[in-house]
C-alpha cells in the first residue's frame, strides 16, 4: 500500500500484475478449502460444518431469490454463493494477511484493485444482458431500452453504464479506504511505543470496523447484482 | 498512488482475465465438490419433511378413526354386557320362582301322601282294633258261653248248624 509500482509481466500482449494473481488464488483457495471441508460427510440430519454451508447457501439463495423469481434462479443459486464467499474471502483476505514485499503489495485484498472489482461488475453486467437476451429474445430484450419512451434510449444506456460503474466502484471504494487507513494507522506506530500502543488500538477498531464494510459489501454486491440481473429478465410496462 | 488503477496509464487486461477465469473455474469446482450434493441434501430433506409431515397427518386421521371404533365398540360391549345381566337376572329370578314353586308343590305332595299314609294307618289300625275286639269278644264269649252251654244246648246248635248246611245245599 506504499504506493509502488505493482510487480507485472507481459504474457501474450497482456499484462499481468503478480500480487492481483497471487491474492485472487489464495481468496480461491481459501475459498475452495472452506467448502470442501464444510462440505465433507453430508447427511440428511446435518453436523456443524454441514450446518455452516447449509446457513450459507440459504442465505445467498434467499438475496437471489428475493429478487429474482422463477426458474432463472436455480442456476444462479450456484452463481450467487460462489460471488458472495468469493467476495466475502476477498475482502477479508488483505485484513488478515498483507505482505509487502519492498513496496510491491504481493498479498492483499483483490478487491482493493479496481481492475478486479470492475471485472467482477463487468461479469454480472454480461451475465444480465445474457440472461435478459436469453429470457425475452434480442427483441423483447432490446426495446426494454426504449421504454418509457423511445427518448429514454439515452438515459437507459446511461443507467446501464453507471449501474456497472457504481457496482464495481462501490466495492473497491470500501474495501480500498479500509486497507488504506490501516496501512497508514500501521505507518503512524513507528512513532514510538506510547504511539504504537494507541495505534494498535485504533488499528483493532479499525480492523473489525473493515471486517464488518467486508461483509456488508459483499452482500450488498451480490444483492444488486441480482437486482440488475432481475431487471434484465422481465419486461417493463 | 495508484497508478494502475482505470484512470491511470495502464489497463491490466491480463488481470481482468485471470479474475473471469479463476470465478469461472471456482464456480465449476464449488459445483462439483459442494453445490450439487449440498443441493441435493437440502432437496432430500425438504421433500422427507413434506412426506412426513404427510405421513403424520395420515397417521393422526387412523388414530382418531380407531378411536371412535373403539368408542363404538366400547359401548356395544357395555350394552352387551348390560343385555346379558339383565337376561341374567331375568333367568335367576324365573329360576327361582320355579325352585320356590316346585318346593311348595312337593311339600304339598309330601304332606298330601303324607296325610293319606296316616290316614291308611289309621284305618289300618281301626281295621285291626276291630278284629282284635272281635277275636277278643269271641274268646271272651265262648269263655263265658263253654262255661254255660250245656249238652242240649250243644246239641241244639249242632242241629242247627247241620241244618243249615242241609239248606245250603
Amino acid at each position: 500500500m506504499s504506493g509502488g509500482t505493482p510487480s507485472t509481466f507481459e504474457f501474450l500482449g497482456l499484462t499481468f500484475n503478480v500480487g492481483n494473481m497471487i491474492s485472487i488464488l489464495i481468496a480461491c483457495a481459501v475459498v475452495l478449502g472452506l467448502v470442501y471441508a464444510l462440505s465433507r460427510h453430508l447427511t440428511m440430519k446435518p453436523g456443524k460444518g454441514q450446518n455452516v454451508l447449509e446457513y450459507a447457501v440459504d442465505f445467498t439463495n434467499g438475496i437471489v431469490n428475493s429478487s429474482i423469481p422463477g426458474a432463472t434462479s436455480k442456476f444462479l443459486g450456484l452463481w450467487g454463493f460462489t460471488l458472495f464467499m468469493f467476495i466475502i474471502v476477498a475482502n477479508l483476505e488483505g485484513l488478515f494477511l498483507h505482505i509487502d514485499v519492498s513496496g510491491v503489495a504481493y498479498v492483499k485484498s483483490p478487491t482493493s484493485d479496481p481492475v478486479v472489482t470492475m471485472t467482477l461488475s463487468l461479469m454480472t453486467m454480461t451475465l444480465a444482458q445474457f440472461l435478459g437476451i436469453r429470457k425475452l429474445g434480442y427483441k423483447g430484450h432490446f426495446e426494454n431500452y426504449l421504454k418509457p419512451f423511445v427518448f429514454f434510449l439515452p438515459i437507459n444506456l446511461f443507467e446501464e453504464f453507471t449501474n456497472f460503474l457504481t457496482l464495481g466502484l462501490r466495492l473497491f471504494g470500501n474495501i480500498l479506504s479500509g486497507e488504506m487507513l490501516l496501512g497508514i494507522i500501521v505507518g503512524m506506530a513507528h512513532g514510538g511505543p506510547v504511539i504504537w500502543i494507541g495505534a494498535f488500538i485504533l488499528e483493532l477498531v479499525w480492523t473489525g470496523f473493515s471486517v464488518f464494510i467486508g461483509c456488508i459489501q459483499a452482500y450488498v454486491f451480490v444483492t444488486l447484482s441480482s437486482v440488475y440481473i432481475s431487471r434484465k429478465i422481465e419486461l417493463e410496462d | 498512488m495508484f497508478s494502475y488503477s482505470i484512470v491511470g496509464a495502464q489497463l491490466y487486461v491480463g488481470d481482468m482475465l485471470f479474475v473471469m477465469l479463476s470465478f469461472l473455474v471456482l464456480m465449476w469446482l464449488i459445483k462439483i465438490i459442494a453445490w450439487k450434493p449440498i443441493t441435493k441434501m437440502m432437496q432430500n430433506r425438504s421433500d422427507k419433511i413434506a412426506s412426513d409431515i404427510d405421513s403424520a397427518k395420515e397417521s393422526r386421521t387412523k388414530a382418531a378413526e380407531l378411536a371412535a371404533t373403539r368408542q363404538a365398540e366400547l359401548q356395544k360391549t357395555r350394552e352387551d354386557a348390560n343385555g346379558i345381566i339383565n337376561t341374567a337376572k331375568q333367568n335367576g329370578q324365573q329360576q327361582r320362582e320355579k325352585i320356590v314353586e316346585d318346593a311348595r308343590n312337593e311339600a304339598s305332595n309330601l304332606k298330601s301322601s303324607a296325610e293319606k299314609d296316616i290316614e291308611q294307618q289309621r284305618q289300618e289300625a281301626l281295621a285291626n282294633s276291630r278284629k282284635d275286639v272281635a277275636s277278643l269278644s269271641i274268646e271272651i264269649a265262648t269263655k263265658i258261653i263253654s262255661k254255660e252251654l250245656n249238652a242240649d244246648d250243644q246239641k241244639g246248635l249242632v242241629d242247627s248248624y247241620i241244618e243249615g248246611l242241609g239248606k245250603q245245599k
